[in-house]
């Protein structure tokens, strides 16, 4: 029993101490250097140099932004997986972000971007765009009261193709946005605010809680849906409540950071192969690491080839993408 | 009354299909209860609305007494537990957890498992024999012990009920058997009800103290596995010829599937004078030969009596231990008369019987083929103190031919009779 605790221990202490020092990486780095110490002195005693402003104005809001982001999106990756039972869903692969991102556009373009008590309209039509295309893609798979998961895979990446070309078409007719619409579908952090940290927390934190709530219904439903109803599960609202807050996520991470693929497929993935798939773990460790990970991407996004800056979004594909495929080929191999 | 499950009335249809129609079924406390049918013949679905997983549409399910719509998630899985034909899971779960998901319907989901929750995991673990495989990853499990594994997560729910969907189908002969035996042991030990669909009909047969025959969405018979698996009725709902015995273990039904795809009925009547099981292995011989059967006098209840019955021959019966009757006899008489060739059996002799062979001296059937089967001695089976003998050597001298066993019996009748047309 001892021995077990202790390894139940390890993984997410060594998440920790990796996010703690991902974060003060990200924000000791970059265009200017600020050295470790002077980053605690900032906090600490709050001085007002060039070097405070930049940490607390611009570095600070994105870091944080990013890991809030990354670990929202890492627990909804590992919450479909175990709805869907397949290890190749995420909110990217349903169409969710591509739905959200042109609900997004459709806000820039139309030009319905008011702020409400700090609720950007662009985030809500964003979460409007996942939530509706997930129910499409959803009734889409679901027929004669049975859903194959690989029609469900297929209609996600269907729809998510055909809602990019959408997108695409879009940014055609309107050159004058074409910069801020790039924003979204590549998705970037470059714009971070505190505001927009602040918002997103205060929806992906409390999200992601209801999320961990129902990590045991989680396990079972891995068991298949007919197994988890004859355990006493309502299946039907348990989908809806864990589906709709996964929206919500996805929602709020594409309003504030645009389309940022792969991370929610392959952060649970890395904490399986660690730690079981045991959704009491996979959940909250993927979070961590999801944290962890969006805060390095960014990070090297930023410093790759200085002083253009690569978007997050595309540094997570270029990461994100061979594993992917590592992935499919593990599954044939089964 | 003790009625565990009570079915009446539903139906139940997929778009514009039935696939229930009009069930009722009763079904008691601690019973192994199998569903066979053909596929196709709704046997799942009804398992499904038993299980809650599908709503009657029209009818009702009570478990124990309660209407099954009226009652929540939680109190039908606390009573009820389900075990699919295989379960795969596509992420890894360690067995001792899958086992543990048995207890969620008990489970407070601030407190998390109790010690009782361990416990109560542990006991169905021990039980299904899967103690050992506790550490080990579900998928890596062959069939027959993911089955175990997952008998021993329904056993964690504490049900009353276990609801099987072709449990052992996909299993090798071993695993089927240790999985039905351990269900069986569940039904007795803890007086649980167990439904199961079963294509094996012998297993149905070995297993069930009850059978429902289903054939498209309704029930076609039910009862003991002697009032159900007949030959006749599998013929109507299977629509397939067999031969149905006594196993020789466990006394019940036991089938035979004909290799010969369809029996060709040949239009020749046999009747076979025999009792006591020396008509067993003839009567199933040339039943499967497409001979058309009739047997006697044989007392209800004789192995050759329920061989008859099963087979669908024509019996002139007698009830046990008084002889035989002049219209037991009588019948006898008509059914030998009637038929093309008569078989005698090696059967024993006594006074109850005695009048089966003074029957083979009756004027009107001297000119009937007559075939004896001599496989003892006849003194050894003569129990009348010599007077049985003396008909017998009077019989023999008029018979056909005489053979020391069934090998060759029918190609010897085919040439009797076809001797006996010529002439």
């Amino acid at each position: 029993m001892e021995k077990s605790n202790k390894k139940n221990w390890l993984v997410p202490s060594i998440l920790v101490v990796l996010l703690a020092a991902a974060l003060l990486l990200a924000a000791a780095t970059g265009a200017v250097r600020i050295s470790t110490k002077e980053i605690i002195e900032i906090l600490t005693k709050g001085t007002d140099t060039v070097n405070a402003s930049i940490l607390m104005d611009i570095r600070l809001p994105r870091v944080l932004l990013a890991a809030v982001i990354g670990a929202g999106l890492a627990a909804v990756g590992g919450v479909m997986q175990s709805i869907f039972k397949n290890p190749l869903v995420d909110s990217y692969t349903l169409g969710m972000s591509s739905g959200a991102a042109l609900g997004a556009v459709i806000s820039i373009i139309t030009g319905i971007n008011v702020s409400i008590m700090g609720i950007e309209t662009t985030g809500v039509f964003a979460f409007a765009g996942a939530v509706l295309t997930l129910f499409f893609v959803y009734s889409l798979a679901y027929t004669r009261s049975r859903m194959s998961i690989n029609s469900l895979l297929l209609a996600g990446v269907a729809v998510s193709y055909f809602l990019a070309s959408v997108i695409s078409f879009l940014m055609m007719l309107n050159n004058d946005k074409i910069e801020h619409i790039v924003f979204w579908t590549m998705g970037s952090l470059s714009m971070a605010t505190w505001n927009e940290f602040y918002l997103a927390s205060a929806i992906i934190l409390p999200a992601t809680a209801v999320l961990l709530y129902y990590t045991r219904e989680l396990n079972i439903l891995v068991m298949g849906e007919d197994a988890a109803h004859h355990l006493g599960i309502n299946t039907a609202v348990l989908k809806n409540i864990l589906l709709i807050t996964c929206a919500l996520i996805v929602g709020v991470v594409v309003s504030t950071g645009g389309t940022i693929a792969f991370l929610g497929l392959v952060a649970p993935h890395i904490i399986r192969l660690v730690a079981g798939s045991d959704n009491k773990k996979v959940i909250p460790y993927s979070a961590l690491l999801g944290a962890v990970l969006l805060v390095l991407s960014d990070t090297a996004g930023r410093l790759l080839i200085q002083p253009v800056e690569i978007p997050v979004g595309v540094m997570t594909s270029i990461m994100g993408g061979p594993f992917f495929i590592f992935l499919l080929r593990r599954q044939k191999a089964k | 009354m003790d009625s565990h499950i009570q079915v009446e009335k539903l139906s139940f249809s997929y778009d514009y299909k039935k696939v229930l129609e009009q069930v009722d079924m009763s079904i008691k406390k601690g019973c192994f209860f199998c569903l066979v049918g053909p596929n196709g013949s709704g046997k799942s679905t009804l398992l499904k609305v038993i299980s809650s997983a599908l709503k009657p549409q029209q009818g009702v399910v009570y478990l124990e007494g309660r209407n099954i719509v009226h009652m929540k998630g939680r109190s039908v899985a606390k009573l009820l537990s389900f075990v699919p034909q295989n379960t795969s899971l596509e992420f890894d779960f360690k067995v001792s957890d899958v086992v543990l998901m048995g207890r969620y319907p008990y489970i407070n989901k601030l407190k998390g498992e109790t010690r009782e929750d361990l416990t109560i995991a542990e006991k169905a673990m021990e039980y299904t024999n899967t103690t050992h495989l506790r550490d080990r990853s579900f998928m890596e499990l062959s069939g027959g012990e993911r089955q175990r594994v997952i008998l021993a997560q329904a056993l964690a729910q504490e049900p009353d009920i276990l609801i099987l969907d072709e449990p052992v189908s996909h299993l090798d002969l071993q695993h089927q058997v240790e999985i039905l035996n351990l269900i069986k042991k569940m039904c007795v030990d803890r007086k649980l009800t167990a439904i199961t669909v079963l294509h094996d009909l012998n297993m149905a047969s070995a297993y069930g103290d009850y059978i429902v025959m289903m054939k498209d969405g309704k029930i076609m018979r039910q009862g003991t596995p002697f009032e159900t698996l007949t030959a006749y009725n599998i013929k109507e709902i299977f629509s397939t010829d067999v031969y149905v015995s006594v196993s020789p273990v466990g006394n019940k039904p036991y089938i035979y599937t004909l290799t010969r795809p369809n029996i060709e009925k040949r239009g020749i009547k046999v009747h076979i004078i025999c009792g006591g099981g020396s008509g067993s292995s003839i009567i199933g011989k040339l039943h499967s030969e497409g001979f058309d059967l009739s047997s006697g006098v044989l007392t209800i209840g004789d192995l050759d009596w329920k061989i008859s019955k099963e087979n669908d021959v024509l019996i002139a019966e007698e009830v046990p231990f008084v002889g035989i009757s002049d219209e037991a006899y009588a019948m006898n008489r008509k059914l030998a008369a009637e038929a093309d060739a008569i078989v005698l059996a090696g059967l024993y002799l006594g006074k109850s019987n005695m009048r089966n062979l003074e029957l083979l001296l009756e004027e009107d059937l001297k000119g009937k083929p007559l075939i004896i089967i001599e496989d003892d001695s006849f003194a050894e089976r003569d129990y009348t103190g010599g007077t049985a003998l003396q008909l017998y050597e009077l019989i023999k001298g008029r018979s056909s031919s005489i053979l020391a066993d069934s090998k060759r019996l029918s190609e010897e009748i085919l040439k009797a009779v076809g001797t006996h047309g010529e002439k």
